[in-house]
């Protein structure tokens, strides 16, 4: 159980021409999460995303309290003597900042050995996460000498050695390609099944992947803490506007028909196409249905290029701006996005409860 | 070829320079630190007093050390209490002049080096669990090495080229005071030219083959590491 309850003042400094007095900015950030697996911390730039990581490390100087399970990290009340402010050593967090950051004067072993001999016991070796994460042949090389794919992969073994109680990433996988993306997350969400991970993305697919949490961070607060399925369908939150992009729907795949190079999978039990290039290796996988992609009709269309059609049921409608509806449509316990103009709206005379066809033209699979 | 004096002078100059590089090498990486960090107001007044040496005529800093080490006066006083001889003209007050006119050499690459550093090693130092002096003498220092051998070697280089200071307070004892630049002085004030020629050459030749390290390779390798 991490509990927080802090606050952060940023006073920027007075403009002598206006002759006004400095300025205050505070970030109040409160919440109470029970740490399992991924927690993906979630927010526009700027929303305080990192302030509310730098603030738990103990990087930067905050008021109020902080605990994790049984520790207090910090706490700075009035009663100097129960003052409590956990220097960041002391906390045993594993970090991996956005950049590496690794120590450029030594070697990739060096880098790594500098947490082992501080912590001592570890579940974890150089060797075996070196394996794990493909560097083993880079252990003697210097550190400049790397790619920001390689070197972030380093970085998370560094975090791993210090044997932490909590690793915490800030967009640690934002700079890299594709295939160090492939190779991290999968590993990164087995790690999660030991070490609790507070994650910082801008990423839907690593969102929705990794974590069964999410804390909605916007404007210096905390605006939701729930499961990212959720506060995605949840029309009220600073995410609405993201969310109504697109959902992602768990299918289970039934098989793969590899001349047409579709595989064919049960969503809430409705057969769905997806196209795909090789069998998947798993047998549910995740797909971003865009919001734009969705077609809606009062009778299944026939004698088209349609490959899926979903019968689904109209739950809720907003509206997006002047020209556009948001529909919130359930299929048996999962939820998808259609976005349609208001004149397809008015024309379809729809209300809430309706039961329409959901066309769908494209998905991505996003695991 | 090179006498007795002059071999007594070169090993008196070398013993000078390594005692003062030394002191200096304890002394420099704090304040250099506090310099590069400070916020006080306080900070650039002591900034400036470090400094006064690179601008400052060395007989003008030899003069108030001559005053200082004169036992009317109290710093002279407190030394006498514990010593038997003066610090002026002997051995020991060269290395406290040499420590003080030899300070900005050794701090100021240092400061440079420090204020360049990336403050976000510090912090990860801290997430891997090194407290706020280990992480300096374990991480930092190390990965500042080569700043470090700079500020040595030009604290070092300078030591041995003082002359000014040396003149007013140490005077011109063999074995004592008479360090290299003194008696290369001495030996043109007598015509000896050869010998002169013969101890320049030694100078010149050691203090371009310093430069010439730090600025071909120390400094480079340091800016390497510093934008990595």
């Amino acid at each position: 159980m991490l509990k927080f309850n802090i606050q952060r003042t940023f006073v920027h400094a007075a403009n002598k021409k206006n002759d006004a007095v400095a300025s205050k900015q505070v970030l109040h950030f409160k919440g109470e999460i029970n740490l399992t697996g991924v927690c993906a911390i979630f927010g526009d730039s700027g929303a305080g995303k990192t302030t509310l990581l730098r603030c738990l490390i103990g990087l930067e100087p905050c008021e109020g309290q902080i605990s994790f399970k049984q520790q207090k990290w910090l706490d700075s009340n009035d009663d100097a003597k129960s003052k409590i402010n956990l220097i960041t050593e002391n906390r045993r967090i594993g970090v991996v900042f956005q950049e590496p950051r690794l120590f450029p004067h030594l070697s990739v072993k060096q880098n790594l050995q500098l947490a082992v001999v501080k912590a001592g016991k570890s579940t974890f070796t150089i060797e075996n996460l070196a394996k794990e994460l493909g560097f083993t042949e880079l252990l003697h090389h210097q550190t400049t000498q790397l790619s920001g794919g390689q070197k972030q992969r380093i970085a998370i073994a560094r975090a791993l050695l210090t044997h932490p109680q909590l690793l915490v990433m800030d967009e640690p996988l934002s700079s890299l390609d594709l295939s160090s993306k492939q190779l991290l997350l999968p590993f990164l969400k087995q790690i999660s099944a030991n070490i609790p991970i507070l994650y910082i993305t801008h990423s839907v697919r690593e969102l929705f992947y990794l974590s069964h949490q999410m804390l909605l961070v916007n404007n210096g607060e905390i605006e939701a803490i729930g499961e990212p399925q959720q506060l995605f369908l949840d029309n009220t939150l600073s995410l609405s506007k993201f969310a109504h992009e697109g959902l992602i729907v768990e299918v289970a795949v039934q098989q793969f028909d590899e001349q047409a190079g579709l595989i064919e999978g049960h969503l809430d039990g409705q057969t769905l196409f997806i196209s795909a290039k090789h069998a998947p290796d798993i047998n549910s996988i995740q797909v971003k249905i865009n919001s734009r992609d969705v077609i809606i009709a009062i009778e299944p269309i026939l004698g088209s290029s349609l490959l899926n059609c979903l019968l689904v049921t109209l739950v809720n409608i907003v509206t997006d701006n002047e020209k556009s509806m948001i529909l919130t449509l359930k299929l048996d316990s999962q939820f998808i996005y259609a976005r349609i103009t208001l004149r397809s709206f008015k024309h379809l005379n729809l209300a809430l409860g309706d039961r329409v066809y959901a066309h769908v033209k494209t998905m991505s699979i996003i695991n | 070829m090179l006498n007795v004096a002059d071999y007594q002078a070169i090993w008196l100059t070398l013993k000078l320079a390594s005692l003062t590089t030394i002191i200096l090498m304890v002394v420099a990486p704090a304040l250099a630190w506090w310099l590069a960090r400070s916020q006080a107001k306080i900070r650039p007044f002591i900034e400036s007093i470090v400094a006064l040496p690179l601008i400052l005529p060395p007989t003008v800093l030899g003069f108030y050390l001559l005053i200082a080490f004169s036992p009317d006066h109290f710093f002279g006083q407190w030394w006498m209490s514990f010593n038997d001889s003066s610090l002026a003209f002997s051995f020991s007050g060269l290395v406290v002049a040499s420590v003080i006119y030899s300070l900005p050499f050794v701090v100021q690459p240092l400061q440079s080096a420090f204020v360049h550093l990336d403050k976000s090693y510090l912090e990860v130092c801290a997430t891997l669990g090194y407290g706020k002096y280990e992480r300096l003498y374990k991480i930092i220092f190390p990965m500042l090495l080569p700043s470090f051998i700079i500020a040595g070697a030009l604290g070092f280089a300078h030591t041995i080229g003082e002359f000014g200071v040396v003149l007013m307070i140490g005077g011109n004892i063999p074995g004592e005071t008479q360090v290299l630049s003194i008696l290369l002085f001495d030996h043109v004030e007598s015509l000896e030219y050869a010998q002169a020629h013969q101890l320049s050459f030694i100078l010149l030749v050691f203090s371009m083959s310093v430069l010439v390290v730090i600025y071909g390779f120390l400094q480079k390798r340091q800016q390497r590491i510093l934008n990595a």
